[in-house]
This record gives C-alpha cells, structure tokens and sequence, in this order.
C-alpha cells in the first residue's frame, strides 16, 4: 500500500494559499524593491547631494585651497586620466587575446577542452589583491621572472606598466566568459549558411557572427572597462607611488578629506553611470562592422594554417602570460624566505592571530551577505521576470546593473557617507557597514543567473501546477525552487566569491576590522611578503573550491521540453 | 558520370553516437535525390558531410571524381538549404540574396544580374528593398533558396527545406521546388522524414537507418519491393503477419500457414526477399493496405467479370472490427479468429452496408505479397523511431 504523510503540509499549503493573495504579493514587492532602492540608489543619491551640498567646502579644499590652491583638482584630473587610460589599453589588449580564446572555447571541439575552459575561468577565483601580489612577485621582484635570468632586481618596479599588466590579468577572464557568453548563445547555423554561400572563416566572422554579438560583445567589454576602472586591492599591490582614482579616494577617506573624497567618487559613478547608459541605448545603433569585403585578402588570410596558428597564439598567450602570473604566488610559498615564514607568523605582532580573526570576519560576512542578498535577490528577480510593468521593469533590471558598472571604492565609499556617521548615522564603520556594502555590490551576481533561470525555464509547468489546484507560493516551492534551484546556487557561490575577494569597497568602511584581502594589502605594505603570501594561497585555494563547485552546479544538463 | 559520390564514409560523434555507418552511395548528374529516415538515423550528417560542415571519420567524398577531403565547405560551390531557413536578420533581401557572390568578389554588375534572375526565379524580386521580417514562412524559405542558387551551384542541398511550413504550403511548394530545380538543371539532395515528399518528387530516394544505407533506387522500386522489413514499413502502409513455409507448392508459390491450423496463404515467389525458403521455416509476410480486398461474406463471384477473381486472389475469412471513412478513402480493419488484425483501405466510399462483428471476407493477390526472413526481433526491425 502507498502511503503519504501529508499532515503539516496541509497546513502549510493553507499557509501558502492564504499568502499567495495579491495583497501580500503587493507587500513584498514593495518591500524587495525598496530594499535595492536604499541599498543601492540610496548611497549613490546622497552623493551627488553631499557634493552639492558641501559645494564651497569642495571648492574651497579642492579648487580654491589657500596652501595648494587647485593642487587636488589636477591631482585627481591626473589620476582619472590614467584609470581611463589603464583601464582602455587592458581592456584592449585583452579583446585582442581574449577573442581568439572565446572562439576557440565555443567554436572548436578538441581534447581537453573542458580542462583549459576551467585554467581560464581560474584567475576569476583569485582576489584581486592576492593576483597583484603574485604579479609583483613574478614580474617585479628577484623571486619571479627576473630570478630564472639571475637578476637581483625585479624586471619591472612598481608603477604603471605592472598595473597594466595587473589589470589585463584581471580583466581577461571577465572579457573571455562575457565573449564566450555571447558566441554560444549566437546560433552557430547562421555561420554554416555563410560558408556554404562560399563565405571564407574571417568573412564570416567580420559579416555574420560580428552584427549578431555586437551589443553583447560591447556590453561586456563596457562592463569590463568599468571593473578595471575601479579596481583597488590588486592596484595598490603594485602601484607604488603611482596613484589611480580609486587608490587617491581610499588614501583621501584615509585622510578624512571627506567632501574631497566625495567629490571624486561622484565624477567616477557618474561616468560610469554614463557608460552603463550608454550600454543600454547606443550599442545596438554602433555601425560596426563595416560591410565592405576584400575577398582576395580575407580568403588568404581564412587559410587553415592561419586558423591554427591563432588558436596556438591564444592558449600559448594564455598560459605563459596570464597563467602562470596569476598562478605565481602558488609556488612562491614554498621558495626559501629570509626571514623564514614561520618565523615570521610567529613574532612579536602575533601574524597567525590576525590572520585566523581575519579569515573568520571574512568568512562571516561573506556569509552573511550570500544569505541577505538571497533571501532579497531572488523575490527581486522574480519581479523583474514576471510583473508587467513596462518601463518599471527595464528600469528595474538597469537598476541591478548598477553595482556591476561602478567602482567599489567609489561605491564603498557612498554607503559609508550614507549610512555612516555623515550621513543616517546608523552604522559605524566595521563589520556590519563592510556587510552592507558587500550586499549592494554582490546583488548583480546574484540576481542575473536567477534571471536567466528564469527566462529559460519552461512556463507550462507552472501553469501546469496551478491548474492541478495549487496556490502561487505552493507552485513556488513544490516546483519553479526544484527548476531554479541551481541558478540560485550558481549566484549564490558567485556573490560569496566576490564578498571574500573585495578589496576597494571594504578598506573605505572597514574601520579596525580586517578582511583577508585588506590583511594582504596591509602586510605587502609592511613588506611581510611571506606571511602575504600564505595568506593569498589560502584564500585561494578556497575560491578554486567555491569555482569548482560552481562549475558542477552550472553545467549544461538536458532538460524536457526546453 | 556520378557527380557525388560517397565510399566507405564514417562518422561518429563524442566517441559513441553513430551517425554514419560505411556509407555508399553515387549521384548522378542531375538527379533529385531524397535521403530519407525517421530522426537520428544519419541523414542530416550525411548531408553536412556532402557539404564539407562536418568532416568524416574516415572514407572519401567525391564531387566530379575528385576527392574534396582538403576543399572547405565554402570552397565546395554548394547551395545549402536550411530547415529554419538562416536568413541574415540584419540584412535586406537584396543582401542576403548576394552575399554569396559577394564574399566571392564578384563584380557589381555580374552581382546585380544574378542576384535579380535568383530572386525573379523565385518570385520575390519587389521585395528585394526590405527587411526578410515582411515573409513567413514559404518567403523566407523561397529566399533561402534563392541565395543559395544565386552563387550559380550546380548543386542545391536542403537540410528539411519545407520541414517549417504547414501542411497545405508545403504540399504546393514541393512541387515548385521540383519544377526549380529540374528547369536549372541541377543535381539536387533533400532531407526529409515526409515519405510522401520523398515519393511524390524524388528521382532516386536513399532509406536511412542508424546511420546506414538500407535501400537505394527509385520511388517505384522501394514502394514495389522492399529489401528490409524496415523499408516496407516505413514507406507505405503495410500489414505484417507471421507464419511458416507449407508444403503444398502451386505453381511458382509458397504457401505460407500463418499459425498452427490457421489460415493459409500463397505468396509469390517472384516477390519473396530469398527465393528458396526451406518447408517449416518461419517467416513474415507483408502486404499494403490498399492491396487488401473486401467483400461482404454473401459477394457473388460467379457474376461477370468476377470469375477470374476467384482462381487468383488468397480467400481469408475475418469479421469486421471497425470500418471508416477518412475522406478519400474508407479504412477497415478486420480480424481473423485467430486474433490477428489485418487493415485494409479502399479508395472512395464503400458500397455495402457493414457493422463491426459482421462476417467479412478479405481477399489478397499473391503478387502483393512479399515474404521476408523471420527476424529475431520482429518488433524491433519494423520501430519506426
């Protein structure tokens, strides 16, 4: 005989239906949205007003001062530049070796595939502060490059040309997932109609595949672009006396130039605020690529031979560039150090304390800001899915976009204005202000691949369940959750990932907490490089973790009737 | 002179699934010539490999006599045809239309002349200014062949061209598509799991199954004389009885018993896939449908022109299970008292009144009949997935 134990779930299916009255759907909405409202739009508002605001206090610290005069205002017109630059000839360069790799990743079978597809996806686990370590290690110091060559001094010191080295590691694996993402969504029958009309590789590319991925392809490399612009943890590493934006707003919170700070972090959102605009409305007008065909010259050039020889140069690329830097600071744990590592955790300024609270604090609130911006991101993705508002939704969706585009210094540093002593006076700096901001810039990657879950999901299941009688919220849990669970997984192992390597937003709010990524930019201040670097090895052998998981959890499965 | 040829080609993808399997076959110049097969039995594979998009495991593919092992697909001067058409969404007709020959760097004037006899070919030249997103489905597909045919191909391969059609449309459109391909003169090879495409508009059709070749030849052929019990099934209607070789032997016949004191049945032997099957051996006959004929149990033979009737048909009595009309035709079927059900379907309405359980008799001509090995899994040779 069958059985079913069906006692307390009556009640909850009562509970559920009673729930699933528009009243209460209208409640939470109202609440979710409110939430990313403030989290969000709440800081980044008070901003533009404190500098409006704070107008002559600015004018008279930034433009007008009476010792500098307008020292600061060409100090920051300075670093801007330089972020702009840095940041467009990584991204640049990073399309130039990341394009053939996407390609190869979607458009070739071959063996071991899976394996380099993962190699790629690696630098994406290592935080940032610990990949600009290793790229000191290895690029600017007697232990890397320079030691195989017997020199005593690093090949290149501190300043900008490791920055941009920094950055183009930093950004290529962004660059090549968000390539990757577009190519394999682009139907590749498209291509085949091409070649069978005689088209040759490069004219099919440049003609076909080119109009199909155009606004992905620029809405990644914008979204790149806006990433290195802001990034911190791994640009101090390597810096030096060399300052970008983000580093001179951290230094100037440091200072407590507050109005100063705010001032620059408000010229920083506000182009990238203009960027992300302009990724929603101009990419799909960009008259790119241009139609004109050079038959002879592309046939030439589409010969098998030259195929090979790119595919080549983007994995050698890869590997001797982008991997082995990367993956440096791995092996240079186990190099002999003067003094000895164990020593040196050991001494007098007790390192192996400091080092186990600030793997715990970084835990905890990576922990803690997963579970807030699941519990708030997944009701918000399901708003934005499902409601039929129109305009509200694509305001909605840009809305979620944002934390992706702005810097995290800049943004770290709105929140502290918001919610901190200048302004609502609810958090001081600490723990739960370092939650807080982790939670505005981890909702992106937590929201889109529960959207897009949701999107791909079949629709008539659910119809399916609510004609068998079942309430909008039992529908929910008995099953869109089962459909969609491993879409909320991949976000939330994605949100931890990034709480556990953010470097910028915490250093701006943190007060006398320490993260692991801060406690390494700390120690590579104070030249304990061994103790730096254990620290690196052990928070990265955890994202490796994380990563792993999140690669089982998102890969392709079959699905009925998809 | 064939003009594709294909020897000893295999093909199998992720190490497990085979899709071609020591695939044989030679077209010849000119011909209209249909693979056909229900889905994943390798006749897609077989077209991609033709056409240079997938390359074989091993065996050689010959376009006039010359190996094209190193020609790329976009070399090989194929028109492809697709089932969801592939038409450039962001580009205009006109632009699709020539963008063969202009990724070939052909001259302007010599694009404009055929980009304009390809699309008056098929009827689309006012449009040639707008956007693809003006058609449904039979413009889209009429412009998908006139891109491919536009690059001048002497060759059109079509992956399901009217798979994306309705019924109605895409009766009428093959027809048109036959008429196209025999005015230009060109060699053509189309994909279809429509047995009745294949019959209506084939020159030669190609029976797929799990990658290999079952049977080649004309419409005629297949549908008169089946190979496999595969093909009988999958082209036409077809009743499938088992049974044994008996004894009794008149004139260049079997008779088959269908069970043990069952009904008996003479079969040609002309018509027999062996014909020397041993006394007691076991055996499947096959006959259609409309091969079947019906009588009322009180039919009179002896009436004029009835009489020669009586000397060559197999008499069976059954009873009468159900009896339809389907427009066009009145389909019956009948069942022995043995239990097995035969189907049988004439053309028009049927002139007797019938009810089911009514005494029937069925008569069949030995010529019909075609008698196959008995194979060890009957089901499994004749599953049409």
């Amino acid at each position: 005989m069958r059985q079913e134990k069906n006692r307390w779930t009556t009640k909850l299916i009562a509970v559920e239906k009673e729930l699933s009255k528009p009243r209460y759907r209208k409640l939470t909405d109202g609440i979710v949205i409110g939430f990313f409202i403030f989290v969000i739009i709440g800081p980044i508002f008070n901003i533009f007003s404190t500098v409006v605001v704070s107008y002559w206090e600015i004018q008279s610290n930034v433009f007008n001062d009476p010792l500098t005069g307008d020292l600061q205002w060409q100090i920051m017109g300075t670093v801007l530049l330089r972020s702009f630059w840095i940041a467009g000839l990584a991204v640049l360069i990073d399309v130039i070796i990341g394009l053939p790799m996407a390609i190869l990743l979607t458009r070739f079978e071959f063996r071991g595939k899976q394996f380099l597809d993962a190699m790629v996806d690696l630098p994406l686990a290592v935080p940032t502060s610990a990949l600009g370590f290793s790229v000191l290690l290895f690029w600017g110091s007697r232990f890397g490059i320079a030691g195989l060559f017997g020199l005593d001094v690093g090949f290149f010191s501190a300043g900008p040309l490791l920055i941009l080295i920094t950055h183009i590691i930093f950004t290529y694996p962004f660059i090549v997932r968000s390539l990757k993402i577009v190519l394999q969504e682009t139907p590749k029958v498209y291509e085949d109609a091409a070649t069978t009309l005689g088209a040759p590789g490069l004219t099919v590319f440049r003609t076909i595949t080119g109009p199909l991925v155009k606004e992905g392809v620029i809405a990644g490399i914008i979204l790149a672009f806006a990433r290195s612009l802001g990034e911190t943890g791994a640009t101090i590493i390597v810096a030096g006396m060399y300052e970008t934006a983000p580093i001179v707003i951290v230094k100037l919170r440091r200072a407590l130039e507050l109005p100063a700070a705010a001032f620059l972090s408000m010229i920083l959102i506000g182009i990238c605020l203009a960027l992300l605009a302009g990724i929603k409305f101009f990419s799909r007008r960009v008259g790119f690529p241009i139609k004109k065909i050079w038959p002879t010259g592309e046939r030439f050039l589409s010969k098998p031979i030259f195929r090979k020889t790119r595919n080549i140069l983007a994995v050698g690329i890869f590997l001797a560039f982008i991997f082995i830097t990367a993956m440096f600071i791995l092996t240079y744990v186990f190099q002999p150090q003067d003094p000895p590592l164990w020593a040196e955790l050991n001494g007098g300024d007790l390192k192996w304390a400091y080092l186990w609270t600030s793997l715990m604090n970084s835990f905890l609130i990576g922990g803690i800001t997963t579970l807030i911006v699941m519990v708030m991101g997944v009701p918000m993705a399901f708003i934005i899915v499902n409601r039929k508002w129109k305009k509200v939704n694509t305001l909605l969706d840009t809305l979620i976009d944002i934390p992706l585009a702005i810097p995290s210094a800049a943004l770290g540093f709105a929140t502290f204005m918001f919610w901190g002593s200048p302004g609502l006076d609810l958090f001081f700096p600490g723990f739960w202000l370092i939650v807080w901001v982790h939670v505005a810039f981890t909702s992106p990657y937590m929201i889109r691949p529960v959207i897009s879950i949701i999107k791909k999901s079949n629709k008539g299941l659910e119809d399916a369940s609510r004609t068998l009688g079942a309430s909008n919220l039992t529908t929910f849990r008995r099953i869109t959750l089962p459909i969609i669970k491993n879409g909320i997984l991949a976000g939330a192992i994605m949100a931890f990932a990034r709480s556990l390597g953010e470097t910028g937003a915490t250093i701006v709010v943190m007060g006398d907490i320490r993260t692991i990524p801060v406690l390494i930019v700390d120690w590579v201040e104070t030249q304990a490089m061994g103790s730096a670097a254990l620290a690196s090895v052990i928070i990265i052998l955890f994202a490796f973790v994380l990563l792993l998981i999140l690669r089982y959890v998102s890969r392709p499965r079959r699905v009925l009737n998809a | 002179m064939p003009d594709i040829e294909l020897r000893g080609v295999n093909k199998i993808f992720k190490g497990k699934v085979i899709a071609m399997e020591d695939v044989n076959l030679k077209i010849k110049h000119g011909e209209y010539v249909f693979l056909l097969g229900p889905s994943g039995c390798g006749k897609t594979t077989t077209l991609r490999v033709i056409s240079g998009l997938e390359q074989p495991d091993n065996g050689e593919v010959l376009i006039d006599n010359k190996d094209v092992k190193d020609l790329l697909p976009e070399d090989r001067g194929m028109g492809f045809v697709f089932q969801h058409f592939e038409i450039f969404p962001f580009m205009t007709v006109w632009e699709n239309c020539i963008y063969g020959l202009k990724v070939r760097g052909f001259s302007d004037e010599v694009l404009i002349e055929h980009g304009e006899r390809a699309l008056k070919t098929v009827g689309l030249l006012d449009y040639a200014d707008e956007y693809p997103t003006v058609f449904g489905n039979p413009g889209l597909q009429r412009l998908g062949i006139a891109r491919a045919i536009a690059t001048g191909a002497k060759i059109l391969v079509m992956d399901e061209p009217l798979g994306s059609l309705d019924p109605k449309a895409r009766l009428s459109f093959r027809h048109e598509l036959r008429d196209l391909v025999k005015r230009l003169g060109l060699t053509a090879i189309q994909v279809t799991h429509d047995q009745d495409e294949a019959l209506a508009i084939g020159d030669q059709i190609i029976v797929m199954r799990q990658g290999r070749i079952l049977q080649y030849g004309p419409p005629e052929e297949l549908y008169e004389r089946p190979t496999s019990l595969f093909v009988a099934n999958f082209i036409g209607e077809m009743n499938f009885l088992e049974g044994f070789i008996y004894p009794n032997v008149l004139g260049n016949n079997y008779l088959v018993r269908l069970e043990i004191r069952g009904p008996k049945l003479y079969a040609s032997k002309d018509h027999a896939i062996f014909p020397d099957f041993a006394v007691d051996q076991r055996v499947v006959i096959a006959f259609r449908f409309e091969d079947v004929y019906v009588y009322p149990q009180n039919f009179d033979f002896n009436k004029p022109g009835h009489e020669r009737m009586e000397e060559e048909l197999n008499f069976i009595p059954a009873n009468l299970y159900s009896m339809r009309f389907v427009g066009k035709t009145t389909r019956f079927i009948a069942k022995f008292a043995s239990g097995e059900m035969i189907q049988a379907t004439k053309p028009g309405t049927f002139p007797y009144q019938l009810s089911p359980g009514d005494p029937i008799i069925l008569g069949i001509h030995p010529h019909d009949i075609i008698t196959f090995e008995h194979p060890k899994d009957l089901a499994y040779e004749i599953d049409l997935s």
